[in-house]
């Protein structure tokens, strides 16, 4: 709680310094007032914008269903709709509403069935979080998207540790969510264990080193 | 303070209505605009961000940095803890077309008092820019106090909608099943897509 808060007493600081920077800029650079802005910079400016913008949207596709084509109409209608009629919030509220109806109607179609092994464990510990196929999830939403997909709760879940994570804190919470939901049996990989698993190699090469290498098994409490 | 009682007098109670009225009903779209857009930034903090006290947080971020783009694209950095200067950095590409915003405002906004002056360039949003820019309001006294006016009641829609945003979602929350809400604001994350692309369209087209 109190780490929460020191984190985001640092977001909202540091938000505010650059916006607040930003917009004070050219008052700063400028503070006499009268100097016309030089041409470069006008013209400068005028590049360099759109240019983020463009990267900006590609960087938020990437946050989305990118792999689905939804993403992708809902973008059409938002260009569609601003061309036609200029208004933003037109634009963004009919976009993000198309998108959300394609994602919840139409996603269940396009919801690619996951397979649970070893060689490609659907979940993943990073150093930034849990990755469940191709995106970034709360731990917590884990055991409702196993629960989506229809897992069996004694199906053996291949959790796969990153070999940079050397704190277990995260896993260990994944793995808690995952018995209180019911699940049974996760089991932590590492990465080298799911590639020997792939190259067919029956031998359990044993751990070298430290902890992470171990696979922890979950019991439940009444085994 | 001497100031704003200096600017009264100099500008007569009818007037000073007049150019209340102005910027109020200049302001009515963007009304629309920040309410709506606030309350989806508001509503993503608290459902996507993980965060406990997402109002406190969504009344901080929505009053200091009056920018719906970090509102909206900066939730998931927040979810994931993205360490603070990486958000900095974030801001900074997001937010650069700002730094252009006050060129125009130089010298319009010369001999206004510092506070006042900070204030303004605080409020130099896409939207409140826009229609500053393009004000029809000439005379110096009366622009002045019509941007004021202006960057206050934009300022007061978007910190609303922020704020109400996140406490629904909060309150929402004590009611029904978390669950349900993260289901319900699934796909609710494209409004930041969304965002980009209309402004990318509109810069595009301003050029040709």
């Amino acid at each position: 709680m109190q780490e929460e808060v020191t984190y985001m007493l640092g977001v909202v600081l540091a938000g505010f310094a650059v916006n607040f920077g930003l917009r004070a800029l050219p008052f700063l650079l400028f503070a006499g007032g009268s100097r016309r802005l030089p041409g470069w910079v006008e013209r400068f400016g005028a590049f360099v914008s759109p240019v983020i913008i463009a990267v900006l949207v590609v960087y938020s596709y990437s946050g989305l269903q990118w792999r689905t084509p939804w993403p992708y109409v809902a973008g059409a209608v938002t260009v569609g709709l601003q061309l036609l009629k200029r208004n933003p919030l037109a634009s963004i509220v009919a976009g993000t509403a198309v998108y959300m109806l394609l994602l919840n109607c139409c996603g269940c179609a396009t919801r690619r069935t996951i397979e649970l092994n070893a060689q490609n464990p659907a979940v993943r510990v990073t150093l930034h979080g849990v990755v469940f196929g191709d995106r970034y999830v709360d731990p917590q939403e884990v055991p409702d998207i196993l629960e989506d997909y229809d897992v069996p709760h004694d199906r053996v879940i291949h959790i796969q540790l990153d070999p940079d994570v050397r704190d277990l804190r995260q896993a260990r919470m994944l793995m808690g969510f995952l018995s209180k939901a019911g699940y049974t049996r996760p089991v932590l990989v590492t990465k080298r264990h799911a590639e020997s698993v792939n190259l067919g190699k029956a031998r359990y090469s044993p751990p070298r080193s430290r902890a992470p290498e171990k696979s922890i098994r979950y019991k439940k409490a009444s085994e | 303070m001497s100031d704003s009682a200096e600017t009264a007098a100099v500008t007569p109670p009818r007037e000073r209505r007049a150019v209340f009225r102005r910027a109020f009903v200049d302001s009515l779209p963007v009304l629309m605009g920040y309410t709506t857009m606030g309350f989806v930034a508001g509503v993503l903090l608290a459902a996507k961000g993980g965060v406990a006290l997402s109002p406190l947080w969504g009344f901080l971020t929505s009053s200091l940095w009056v920018t719906g783009t970090m509102s909206i694209a900066g939730v998931p950095e927040i979810a994931r803890r993205a360490p603070v200067c990486a958000f900095a950095l974030m801001t900074l590409a997001v937010n650069f077309r700002y730094a252009f915003y006050g060129f125009s405002m130089l010298k319009r906004w010369q001999n206004v008092p510092l506070l006042q002056k900070a204030y303004l360039v605080l409020m130099l949003t896409d939207e409140n820019y826009a229609l500053e820019a393009s004000c029809p309001v000439k005379n110096p006294a009366r622009n002045l106090e019509y941007c004021k006016l202006l960057s206050v009641l934009n300022h007061s829609y978007w910190v609303v909608g922020v704020t109400v945003g996140a406490a629904v979602v909060c309150l929402l929350g004590k009611l029904v099943d978390p669950d349900v809400i993260r289901r319900g604001t699934d796909g609710m994350e494209f409004s930041m897509a969304a965002l980009f692309i209309v402004i990318l369209t509109d810069q595009i087209c301003r050029k040709k």
